[in-house]
């Protein structure tokens, strides 16, 4: 079979799947931390030079570019610096719509998380609203994110100072 | 030639090359590395002008994974920034032109990567053209294989030529505290470990491992006040080819051959073999004479010192490993190379590379004087 | 307490990742593939100066130029790079069992196609004649690996 030319229809795509495993490590900060939610404790890292706490931990200040060689625990209650209501679904979270994501900063630390709030109406979530950690129940907790369910209006007053040695 | 303005290298640092860290990311890596750069120079950080990155993120496996090295360099107040998907060595380059240009005098030049997290051959093989190359599942240590037994086929050269090169560079990796391999190995006990890929022996092949690294560049009347014995830019020249391997004569070296040419010349030498060392980013012996036959150099001579550090066959941290020859430049000339120091020297040719078989090359020509007045 | 102070068991996790994609190929690459899939027939382009490449891109890679005629060349050629592999990677390389990587100058062609050859790998070396191997029609599907392998030639 001799042919003048190649066929005038091309073929349009090829298919390939890039796979690609990984042995990730978690670095030393973030295992500290991960492995204290188990405890219920939050964990930040403060900064030698201006004392500020990053949450989780970091090894060093993006800001004053010094070490944060200390580790310390902070509240599992804060505030709400901002928030955005979720009318959309998002795929892998089977959450009721509408729901409200937060930044949560937390008494000690600062600089926020962000949160899942749960248990109050989407209407009645406002900048500076007091919000507490609703854990997993002890024998639960496997030492990850998932372990703080979500954050709620707080039931409780803050108690004490923040942030604390470990 | 041009009157340029002269750059020098005023730090480096790296952390020790391992096979793996399981107690650090990639970027708190780099932290370490940078504040002993800063460190080395007595610098602030507010006194360094411009900041380059060098990661490749399908290694680290982290999508955009390099803008968590902003946080590890210090970004603020909001800095000059610029990350490559390349070797460090290319960003020293850019930081390079950039100071030609005027507008910056200090340069940050960092590059990390947790080689260990993910697979090297895998992502070298996404580095091919997805309909005819990647395909078929070649990576980086066949296509070197390929390239070898093009080099040998035209040269004649030989497994135990090969081997000899292997083994000159696993004795003076020995005396090199920050390399992964250190024990010193014979042409004949590399000789006779099993092929990977033929001919490529595991003995010939450069081991898996990871760092961080940094280096400072500064220009002449801040690089004198950062530096006791700054070393001196003489000359760089950066050539890409093809990319098909087909199309290419991996026998030879194009690119390397015009970026040593370029750079010699704009060094104002004449000849490869007129610097003291050189430090080849070649990750096999076969790519090591195939680029010392674009280089002018002969692998076996004494002098220039071929790869005083041990080059990438006793430690090869992807994307830091170009940076680190011209690290090891600057050590060498600076009088910071320890028990490997090369006596007397004074000029150092650096080359770096990226790609399969050789494909981009950029070649550096390093002095301890000033190269214009 | 401090960090350096603490002795911490390091924390690793494995993870796959999978990347889809769906490579748009364009009329020239596409219609290389359609040909090997519809035609069994290995084309290359003529690119200017006169060298026919395969495969073919649309350009010379060499000055840039575009590629011109189409120019078919045979499916057998001298092999001119050899790699190989005695220990292959899975889910990378192609066979579980050692083969060899080869750069082939098709007759009629002047660059050289990457294939593989997995019959007798071992007796294979620069220089070597081979033939393409193809798979079966109604099994080609546009696809480099419409070829199966190459395979030796007697030496002339």
């Amino acid at each position: 079979m001799k042919c003048s030319a190649p066929p005038e229809t091309p073929v349009k795509y090829v298919e390939a799947v890039v796979w690609l495993p990984y042995h990730y490590v978690a670095g030393d900060y973030r295992a500290v931390y991960l492995r204290a939610l188990k405890d219920k404790k939050i964990l930040g890292s403060r900064c030698d030079v201006t004392k500020k706490v990053f949450v989780p931990p970091v090894i060093n200040s993006p800001e004053s570019f010094a070490p944060c060689s200390e580790l310390v625990q902070v509240s599992d209650q804060g505030r709400i610096t901002t928030f955005c209501i979720v009318n959309i679904p998002v795929i892998g979270r089977n959450l009721e719509l509408p729901y409200v994501a937060a930044s949560v900063l937390l008494d000690g630390a600062d600089i926020p998380i962000f949160a899942l709030i749960q248990e109050c109406r989407t209407e009645d979530v406002h900048m500076g609203m007091r919000v507490e950690a609703v854990w997993k129940p002890d024998g639960q907790r496997q030492g990850d994110h998932e372990d703080i369910l979500y954050f709620r209006p707080s039931q409780s007053s803050s108690s004490g100072e923040w942030p604390r040695p470990i | 030639m041009p009157q340029l303005r002269n750059v020098a290298i005023v730090a480096f640092a790296q952390l020790p090359v391992v096979a793996r860290d399981e107690h650090r990311t990639a970027t708190e890596m780099l932290y370490l590395a940078v504040r002993q750069a800063l460190e080395q120079c007595q610098a602030r950080r507010d006194d360094i002008d411009y900041q380059i990155a060098g990661s490749t993120d399908y290694m680290d496996g982290r999508p955009f994974g390099f803008v968590t090295a902003l946080e590890s360099l210090g970004s603020w107040p909001p800095r000059q920034d610029l990350h490559l998907e390349m070797d460090g060595t290319f960003c020293a380059y850019y930081a390079w032109l950039r100071m030609q240009a005027g507008d910056c005098e200090t340069a940050l030049v960092v590059a990390h990567g947790k080689v260990s997290e993910g697979d090297p051959r895998r992502v070298t093989n996404l580095q091919m053209d997805p309909y005819y190359h990647a395909p078929l599942g070649i990576d980086a240590i066949a296509s070197s294989a390929l390239q070898a037994s093009m080099y040998m086929a035209r040269t004649g050269v030989g497994d135990h030529e090969l081997a000899r090169v292997a083994a000159r560079n696993r004795a003076h990796g020995a005396r090199n505290p920050d390399n992964q391999v250190r024990a010193v190995a014979t042409a004949e006990e590399l000789q006779s470990t099993p092929f990977v890929v033929e001919p490529l022996r595991q003995g010939y092949l450069a081991p898996v491992g990871e760092t961080a690294t940094c280096l400072i560049l500064a220009v002449e009347g801040k690089a004198e006040r950062m530096c006791d014995r700054p070393v001196w830019i003489h000359g760089v020249d950066h050539r890409s080819e093809l990319q098909t391997l087909g199309a290419r004569d991996l026998s030879r070296s194009a690119g390397a051959r015009l970026a040593s040419e370029r750079a010699l010349a704009l060094a104002g030498l004449d000849r490869a073999d007129q610097v003291d060392l050189a430090e080849l980013a070649a990750t096999n012996p076969a790519e090591e004479m195939v680029l010392c036959d674009a280089l002018g150099l002969d692998p076996f001579a004494s002098r220039p010192v071929l790869n005083p550090s041990g080059g990438p066959l006793c430690a090869d941290p992807v994307m830091s490993t170009g940076l680190i020859r011209l690290g090891e430049a600057f050590r060498q000339l600076a009088g910071r190379a320890g028990e490997r120091t090369v006596s007397g020297a004074e000029m150092a040719l650096v080359h770096g590379q990226q790609g399969h078989c050789l494909q981009t090359n950029i070649v550096w020509i390093c002095g301890t004087r000033r190269r214009w007045s | 307490m401090r960090l350096g102070d603490m002795v911490i068991e390091p924390m690793t996790q494995r993870q796959v990742m999978e990347f889809p994609y769906k490579h748009s190929t364009g009329p020239i690459v596409g219609r290389f593939l359609a040909a090997l899939k519809e035609q069994r027939q290995i084309w290359g382009q003529r690119v200017s100066g006169g060298a026919v490449i395969v495969p073919p891109q649309g350009y010379s890679e060499w000055d840039g130029s575009a590629g011109t005629e189409w120019v078919p060349v045979e499916d057998q050629g001298v092999v001119v790079a050899v790699a190989k592999v005695w220990q292959p990677v899975e889910r990378l390389h192609p066979f579980p069992e050692p083969f060899a990587y080869v750069l082939v100058r098709l007759e009629g062609a002047d660059t050289a196609l990457l294939h593989v050859v997995k019959t007798d790998f071992d007796h294979v070396r620069i220089g070597s004649r081979v033939r393409a191997e193809w798979l079966p029609d109604g099994e080609r599907r546009g696809s480099i690996w419409d070829i199966r392998e190459f395979r030796l030639l007697p030496a002339a």
